[in-house]
C-alpha cells in the first residue's frame, strides 16, 4: 500500500505586491461595450493605440462581420497585433477570411507566418493544401513542422498522400510533427475512407515512427484484429504427433 | 514490541516492508538496489506491494503554490520517483528542485527552463503539471503527444473547442490523464452521489453546483490591461514570452506573474474556477458524465456590461429534463464547492466542512461519526499512480472532465452573451446563434498550437 507521509512544509512564501490599477488607456471597458461599425472603424484608424486596436480585434472575434476581415487581415504582419488579427478571423465563418488568410501566407515569415499556418489548420481550409505542401520543405524548421501540422488537421486523402511523402523525407523535429499529422489524418480517414485509413496506421505502426505515435497506431490495429496472414489455429495434436507431445498436459 | 509483533497482520507486513525499503533507499545507494532487485533478504514480492519493485518516474511543469501542495502529496506515495522540474521562472524551478532533493537526500532533480525539454525525456512516465490555466490545455495535448501520463491542475482547457481536444489526445494517444477534480475522491461528495445513483433520492429533479466567486470579482480587470513596464526581465529569470505562452500578448507588467492569474480573461477560465469540481460532481451524481445539457437560461445576475457577473443563477437543462442550476448564492453554509442533489424522495447537500445534510427521511443512512474538512488530494494522486500501472482510466479521466468543461464553458458563454442557448451535444454546436458559436475556441498566440511544436520533441 502507498504512504501518505507529507514529506516537506511547505517554504514560507513572501506576500505578493498589492495589483496595481488599470490605468484609463488600458481600460477595456468602453472599448468592449462599442457596435461591430464602431469596432471596425477603430482597427482602420491610423491613429488607434496598439491597446485599442488590440481589444477591438478581440471582440471582433464574436461580432466582426465581412466587413472587419479586410481591416484585420491588414494587420497580419504586426509584431505585436498579429494575433489579435488571428484571434479577430479564426471564429470567423465567411469564406473570405480563408481568402485573407491565402493571399497574407507568402508575404509573411517567421512566428507570423506560422500563426497564419496554423489559423489554416484550425479552419481546415481544403484549398491552402498546394501551398502548405510546399512549406513542409521550408528550411525553417518551425515553419515546416506548422505546415505539416496543418495539413494533418485538414487531412483527406490528399493531405495523407502530402504527409506519407513527407514522411519519407522529413527529417529530425519535422519527421515528428509529420508523423502525428498523419496520425490524425488516419483518424479522420476511419470514417470516410476506412482502407486508406487503415492503410496510414500500419504505415505508422512501424519501428522507425517515433514510440507515442507507433504505440497509438498499434493500439487502433490491435483494436481491429490480426490481418489474415498473422492468424494461426491450434488444432490439438492427434495420431503420432500427439505421442510426441511432451508438454505434459495430455495426460502422460 | 513482542505484542506489536503478534498482531502484525498481512497487510501491515507488506506496508512495513516497504517503509523500510524506502528507508533504506533513502539512506543508500546499495541497500536502495537491494530493495529494488525484488526477492532477496525479503523473501517475495507480496500483498500486490508494487513500491517494491516499481518505480514510476515523474517530471513537473510549472510548480508553485497549488502544485507544490500536490507535489508534496506526490512524493509520498513510495512508487514515485520524481527527477525534474520545467518553470519559466527561476525561482520556481529552484524552489522545487530544493524540495525534491531536500525530500530523497540527493541532488538529482533537473532543472529546465523549456518544458519541451521534459517532454523530450523517454525516461520520464509522467507528469505533474500545475502551470497557470492558459498552459494546461497545450500542455496537456503535448504531454500526450509525447507518451506521457499526467495529473493536471483544473480548469483542464479555456474553452469548449480545447476541452475537447485536450480529450482527443489523450485517447489517440492511450495516456491515463486525471484532472485535479480531487473531490471526486472525497467521502462526503461520493456519498452524495452514491446517494443519487442508487435511486436512495427518487427520480432525481436537480443537481445544484455552487459556483462562488462572482465573476466580476474574479476578472476585475476583464479585458484591459495593467501598465507597461520596461525592461522586460532577463528569460533565464522569468521568460515572459513563454509565461504568456497562447495567450495575446500583452506588455510586460511584473505584477502579472503574481497576481494576473484570477484578474483578467486571457488568464482565466472564469466560472470553471469551481465549476471545474462542482459540475463534474453534478454531472456524475446525475450519471450525465459523457454528455451536456441542451439549454442554458441565465437568471437573476448582476451584469457589468462587457458580460462579466457579479452575482447569478444559470439554469440548465439536460435531454432526459433534470436540471443542472449554477449559482453562486444562497448555499446551507457547508463549505466552499458545495453540492445539491434533489430528488422526488429526498435530498442531500455537501461541501467541503466535510458534513452532509440530508432531509428527514436519509438521515439514517448518514454515517453516524461525520467527517471534517480535510484535503483529499492524496488520495485522488494515488488513484492517478495505480492507474498509471493497470492503463484505466481514473475517475477525473480526460473524457468526463471535458464533458464537464464543456458544460461549464457553455454556461460562461451564456452568462457573457446574457441570453438563453440552447446546445446540441452531439454536433458540439449551439443552436442559431453564431456569436456564441464563436466563443467555442480561442485562437493560441503565434508559434504555440495544438499539435506540439517541431523542435519540442
Amino acid at each position: 500500500m502507498p504512504q501518505t507521509p507529507v514529506p516537506t512544509q511547505a517554504p514560507a512564501r513572501t506576500p505578493p505586491k498589492p495589483a496595481p490599477t488599470v490605468p484609463p488607456e488600458f481600460n477595456a471597458l468602453p472599448i468592449w461595450t462599442k457596435k461591430p461599425a464602431e469596432l471596425v472603424a477603430i482597427v482602420k484608424d491610423p491613429q488607434s493605440t496598439v491597446f485599442q486596436k488590440a481589444i477591438a480585434c478581440k471582440k471582433l472575434a464574436f461580432v466582426g462581420g465581412k466587413d472587419s476581415i479586410a481591416p484585420m487581415a491588414a494587420l497580419l504582419d504586426d509584431p505585436e497585433l498579429s494575433c489579435y488579427a488571428r484571434f479577430g478571423l479564426e471564429p470567423n465563418p465567411d469564406p473570405a477570411v480563408d481568402e485573407a488568410l491565402r493571399t497574407a501566407l507568402p508575404k509573411l515569415s517567421g512566428r507570423r507566418k506560422i500563426g497564419v499556418i496554423t489559423t489554416i489548420g484550425v479552419r481546415k481550409d481544403a484549398k491552402a493544401l498546394d501551398a502548405l505542401t510546399k512549406l513542409i520543405d521550408d528550411s525553417d524548421a518551425e515553419v515546416a513542422g506548422a505546415a505539416a501540422a496543418s495539413v494533418g488537421m485538414i487531412g483527406g486523402v490528399q493531405a495523407s498522400r502530402t504527409l506519407q511523402t513527407a514522411l519519407g523525407r522529413a527529417k529530425g523535429p519535422v519527421f515528428a510533427v509529420a508523423a502525428r499529422a498523419c496520425l490524425l489524418c488516419a483518424e479522420g480517414l476511419l470514417v470516410s475512407n476506412h482502407g486508406r485509413g487503415m492503410e496510414l496506421y500500419t504505415l505508422l505502426s512501424a519501428e522507425t515512427m517515433p514510440k507515442p505515435v507507433r504505440m497509438a497506431a498499434l493500439r487502433v490495429l490491435n483494436a481491429a484484429g490480426p490481418a489474415p496472414e498473422y492468424t494461426k489455429s491450434w488444432p490439438a495434436p492427434t495420431g503420432e504427433a500427439a505421442k510426441q507431445d511432451k508438454s505434459g498436459f495430455l495426460g502422460r | 514490541m513482542p505484542d506489536e509483533k503478534k498482531k502484525l497482520s498481512r497487510r501491515r507486513f507488506g506496508r512495513t516492508l516497504a517503509q523500510a525499503g524506502a528507508a533504506a533507499a533513502a539512506v543508500s545507494p546499495a541497500a536502495a538496489q537491494i530493495v529494488s532487485a525484488g526477492p532477496g533478504q525479503f523473501g517475495p514480492v507480496v500483498v500486490g506491494n508494487y513500491s517494491m519493485v516499481d518505480e514510476i518516474r515523474f517530471g513537473g511543469i510549472g510548480i508553485r503554490s497549488r502544485g507544490m501542495s500536490d507535489l508534496r502529496m506526490l512524493l509520498g506515495d513510495t512508487r514515485v520517483k520524481f527527477v525534474a522540474i520545467a518553470d519559466v521562472r527561476e525561482s520556481a524551478r529552484e524552489n522545487v528542485k530544493s524540495t525534491v532533493d531536500g525530500y530523497y537526500k540527493n541532488d538529482e532533480c533537473k532543472m529546465y527552463r523549456d518544458p519541451a525539454e521534459i517532454l523530450a525525456r523517454p525516461d520520464i512516465d509522467a507528469l505533474l503539471i500545475a502551470t497557470s490555466d492558459r498552459w494546461h490545455g497545450p500542455m496537456a495535448m503535448w504531454a500526450a503527444q509525447s507518451g506521457k501520463d499526467m495529473y493536471i491542475e483544473k480548469p483542464g482547457a479555456m474553452s469548449i473547442n480545447e476541452s475537447y481536444a485536450v480529450a482527443d489526445n489523450v485517447r489517440r494517444y492511450g495516456v491515463v490523464y486525471q484532472s485535479g477534480a480531487q473531490r471526486k475522491n472525497q467521502f462526503s461528495f461520493e456519498f452524495a452521489v452514491g446517494l443519487a445513483r442508487t435511486g436512495k433520492l427518487g427520480r432525481l429533479l436537480a443537481v445544484h453546483a455552487d459556483t462562488a466567486i462572482g465573476l466580476g470579482t474574479v476578472d476585475a480587470g476583464g479585458h484591459s490591461w495593467w501598465p507597461a513596464e520596461t525592461p522586460e526581465p532577463d528569460p533565464l529569470v522569468m521568460d515572459w514570452d513563454k509565461w504568456l505562452g497562447p495567450c495575446l500578448w500583452r506588455p510586460w507588467n511584473s505584477a502579472y506573474p503574481d497576481r494576473g492569474r484570477g484578474e483578467f480573461w486571457d488568464f482565466h477560465a472564469g466560472l470553471l474556477e469551481w465549476a471545474s469540481h462542482t459540475v463534474a460532481m453534478a454531472q456524475w451524481a446525475a450519471d450525465m458524465e459523457h454528455t451536456q445539457p441542451v439549454e442554458f437560461i441565465p437568471e437573476g445576475a448582476t451584469f457589468r456590461g462587457d458580460g462579466l457577473i457579479e452575482r447569478y443563477t444559470i439554469r440548465c437543462r439536460y435531454a432526459n429534463g433534470v436540471q443542472l442550476i449554477l449559482r453562486n448564492h444562497t448555499w446551507g453554509g457547508l463549505g466552499s464547492c458545495s453540492n445539491r442533489f434533489e430528488g422526488t424522495e429526498g435530498w442531500v447537500e455537501v461541501g467541503d466542512s466535510g458534513r452532509i445534510e440530508v432531509s428527514d427521511n436519509l438521515k439514517s443512512l448518514v454515517p453516524k461519526k461525520q467527517g471534517t474538512r480535510y484535503d483529499p488530494t492524496a488520495e485522488h494522486l494515488r488513484e492517478f499512480v495505480s492507474c498509471i500501472r493497470s492503463r484505466t482510466a481514473p475517475r477525473a479521466n480526460a473524457d468526463v472532465t471535458a464533458h464537464t468543461h464543456v458544460t461549464s464553458h457553455a454556461a460562461w458563454i451564456c452568462a457573457q452573451v446574457n441570453r438563453k442557448l440552447t446546445w446540441d451535444p452531439a454536433k458540439r454546436v449551439f443552436l442559431n446563434d453564431e456569436e456564441a458559436n464563436r466563443m467555442r475556441g480561442r485562437a493560441y498566440r503565434e508559434p504555440w498550437r495544438a499539435e506540439a511544436l517541431a523542435t519540442s520533441m
